[in-house]
């Protein structure tokens, strides 16, 4: 069987290489049937590959550990799901992951294309399989997934306990799927350079790619977020580690790209800035996957480090410099007549927003890279840790939030000042009545008051916006306002659904400045019946309750807890050991309500007294992070939801034998 | 004024901005990233400074106190040939030891003997660290146990 997955990633490759082949004779003969036949090339490959996956897949499930891989990820004693999730559990395993999720997006690309953006796409579609190509290469050669054992052991060493987790079963695959998606955008944003289609073609075929993949790696990196708070014990969600860096980076790139192509759908301007931007995305991905694998920096989850990394540096400036070559030969082609008119107009607006994301992006960077470069200047590794971050993109955080309240009311081109006052007067009078009622709630923290008054008058802006919506339909159409509402977001998603990510947005904002400047810790060494308190909360602590499975070791800590004399929950914080890899872990037990989060750690016990020392935290707003992801997901879905007008017109242009690219492209970009 | 001049203007001033926030932040908030044989070589000059140290857990050294959360290790330099070049200099200095003292934090869950671990801490007057945060590095990937 390891025989069959490898030989399959062989054909992959070789699949790859013959579809960009074919696509060249086609291209340059034009030989019609080549082109279609390096289409099926690729469906092959995503064949391929898929038969690798399921070749691997099926070793871990029935704990083959005649395979290397599956002898140092897994365990007969390992859960099912996580003997599927195994798959990305190590390096090998992640890659293959990657690629068959490249093979099924390309296979995807080629199946929308098949009778549309016939002169761009097959230059697409080779600049996927090239990527495919990288990756295969390095399965196939540099890092083989099927390496068999030299003595077939009878157990395997089992996967890392912190990845036994079910945000971390769901939180790879979805930053993965978020990373790789990012690879359609950018090959088309190649493929109109190489080919000088550069209108804005490229960027409506793979609008859908681009928020497809802008909502996986918002999911991915919330889950990561959870993961850390639910896993790692420390209280926290976030802590400007390399790696979190490395998945922020790619989804801040993608967020001033969503924004800044609105304007070149709708004024023709900013083209080299929308094609760099997506360059940056796709090297973001690469970027991060250089630097969690080679060592290069330090990260606290560093991973197997391997001789991967010079490959991945290799492949990320050789890309780099292609790009940048193509678009400094189109950039005569890519000139826009039109300029920005006025501060005051929606294009000024998301032109900031931009400058803001990029900042904090670049920001990012900076500080994950400053080991190395402090090290190559100034011969000595200096680090910056999480107060660079905090310092550095708190002021950048509120310009952000504030734009986003001014952006989607002006309007394009310019706006009279008496028009923004009798738009933003509403939301103005919410914001500043917000920070008056915090300040008179007690809160001195300048901070806090700027972010709590600016979420309250965004959420203005976004209230006014959608009863403006409202208000005219019912004008038009006579509607009870429920339905106007429903059939207004209906009509115009992708506009309403960003207002409804914006609102998430503003919830997750909230969250992180509540937990951030309020956070409290209580550490107490308890005696079984001792009692102590944290906030409004009365912790009485029973004792300790030890039990055991085959896979693992538990002690957990009995604590009930009470609020105003009355008992609100029991809770039991852990210890646990897993056997198989001889390794402790922490789970700590969550108490969420909107307000705070209680949440415990057992940070030590005593098995002969029954002793235990608790840490305590309490957080408060954490749930609004969590919430917010979701309406940001609910929004991304309603934003990416198939358009009834939209659809009638794709049909009425495939009935017309349109073959205008544009037109078949994406015939209706934006209800605005 | 041109439009676009006013435009230029506008950009530089907020790039402007962006390069003064990150420039003051990482004056106010770097530390020294160090291994332990370079503490050690500026003991005197980093006394009392809070560092990042890079090391290794000495093999039978980990004491652990559950009822005050005390946890004190003595950590080891890496050894060279996975910290740099292929070939290393025999050293013929002695080996450096620090020794680490962590208070009121619960014992990490990875730390183990002879685990990488990063500890940031003060630099005390002899070769002793404070720790306030004690990093160990989670591999993905496990090296069993020798046995026998």
């Amino acid at each position: 069987m390891p025989l069959l997955g490898q030989l399959a990633l062989a054909l992959a490759l070789i699949l790859a290489i013959y579809s960009i082949a074919a696509n060249i004779y086609g291209l340059r003969g034009g030989h019609r049937d080549s082109i279609v036949s390096a289409r099926h090339a690729l469906w092959a490959m995503c064949a391929m590959v898929t038969v690798a996956v399921g070749v691997m897949w099926n070793a871990l499930l029935h704990s083959d550990f005649t395979i290397h891989y599956v002898a140092s990820y897994s365990s007969t004693t390992l859960p099912t799901v996580y003997k599927i999730t195994a798959l990305w559990g190590g390096q090998e395993g992640s890659l293959l992951f990657w690629t068959w999720l490249l093979s099924i997006f390309t296979a995807i690309v080629a199946y929308q294309n098949r009778r549309k953006n016939l002169e761009i796409a097959p230059y697409a579609l080779s600049v996927m399989a090239g990527v495919a190509i990288f990756f295969l290469a390095m399965l196939n050669f540099v890092t083989r997934p099927f390496v068999l054992m030299a003595h077939v052991p009878l157990q395997g060493t089992d996967l890392n306990p912190l990845l036994q987790n079910y945000w971390m079963a769901i939180h790879p695959p979805s930053l993965y799927t978020g990373y790789v998606s990012a690879t359609v955008p950018f090959a088309f944003g190649a493929a109109a350079l190489i080919t000088r289609k550069l209108d804005d073609t490229w960027i409506r075929t793979t609008r859908r790619w681009a928020i497809f993949s802008w909502f996986f790696l918002t999911l991915g990196n919330l889950f990561g977020a959870r993961w850390a708070y639910e896993v790692l014990g420390w209280g926290g969600y976030w802590a400007w580690d390399p790696v979190e860096n490395a998945a922020f980076m790619p989804w801040l790139v993608m967020t001033a790209y969503l924004h800044s192509v609105m304007i070149q759908e709708r004024k023709d301007m900013l083209k080299v800035w929308n094609l760099a931007l997506i360059g940056m995305v796709f090297g973001l991905t690469l970027f991060g996957t250089f630097i969690t694998r080679s060592g290069v920096i330090s990260s606290v989850h560093s991973f197997t480090q391997s001789g991967l990394g010079p490959y991945f540096l290799s492949f990320l400036i050789g890309v780099a410099v292609l790009y940048a070559i193509l678009l400094i030969w189109r950039v005569n082609d890519l000139r826009s007549p039109a300029e920005f008119e006025s501060y005051l107009s929606r294009e000024a607006a998301f032109l900031f927003n931009n400058l803001a994301l990029i900042g904090i992006a670049f920001a990012v960077f900076w500080g994950t890279l400053f080991p190395v470069l402090s090290e190559a200047v100034r011969g000595v590794k200096i680090t910056v840790g999480p107060p660079f971050f905090n310092e550095v993109n708190a002021p950048l955080a509120l310009a952000l939030i504030f734009l986003m309240g001014v952006g989607p009311l002006i309007a394009w081109r310019r706006t009279t000042p008496r028009n923004l006052l009798r738009n933003f007067i509403a939301p103005a009078i919410l914001g500043v009545a917000t920070g008056l009622f915090a300040f008179a709630a007690g809160l001195r923290e300048w901070y806090v008051l700027a972010a709590f008054s600016l979420a309250a008058f965004v959420l203005g802006t976004i209230i006014v916006e959608f009863r403006r919506g409202v208000t005219a339909r019912r004008h038009m159409v006579s509607e009870p306002p429920v339905r106007a509402l429903a059939n207004l977001v209906a009509k115009n998603n992708r506009r309403y659904g960003g207002y409804v990510i914006h609102i998430g947005v503003i919830f997750a904002f909230v969250g992180i400045v509540g937990s951030s400047f309020f956070k409290t810790e209580v550490k107490r060494n308890v005696k079984p019946g001792q009692s102590f308190t944290i906030g409004a909360y009365q912790l009485h602590y029973l004792g300790l309750d030890p039990t055991e499975t085959a896979h693992v070791e538990t002690i957990r800590a009995r604590v009930e807890v009470f609020k105003n004399g009355h008992e609100v929950a029991a809770m039991a914080p852990a210890k646990l050991f897993y056997k198989a890899a001889q390794q402790p872990a922490t789970d700590v037990a969550i108490r969420t309500t909107p307000v705070a989060d209680l949440y415990l750690v057992l940070a030590g016990y005593d098995d002969a007294s029954g002793s235990a020392t608790l840490q305590v935290f309490l957080t408060p707003l954490v749930f609004w992070i969590w919430l917010g992801g979701l309406v940001m997901a609910i929004g991304t879905v309603i934003a990416m939801w198939p358009n009834v007008r939209e659809r009638a017109a794709i049909a009425a242009a495939v009935r017309g034998r349109v073959e205008n690219a544009e037109l078949a492209g994406e015939p209706f970009a934006g209800g605005q | 004024m041109s439009r676009k001049l006013r435009f230029v203007i506008g950009i530089a001033m907020v790039v402007a901005a962006i390069g003064y926030l990150i420039t003051t932040a990482i004056q106010s908030t770097s530390e020294y990233y160090l291994t332990v044989n370079e503490v050690h070589a500026r003991q005197n000059e980093l006394r009392g400074q809070t560092v990042r140290v890079a090391g290794r857990v000495k093999p039978g050294t980990i004491r652990w106190d559950p009822d005050t959360l005390t946890l004190a290790f003595t950590m080891m330099a890496l050894p060279a040939a996975e910290s740099g070049g292929a070939v290393q200099p025999v050293s013929t200095s002695p080996p450096v030891y620090y020794d680490v003292i962590s208070k009121g934090q619960p014992r990490p869950d990875m730390l183990a003997d002879d685990r990488d671990v990063i500890v940031e801490g003060e630099i005390g007057s002899t070769n002793n660290l404070d720790a306030r945060q004690v990093l160990t590095k989670c591999p993905s990937k496990y090296i069993p146990e020798k046995k026998g």
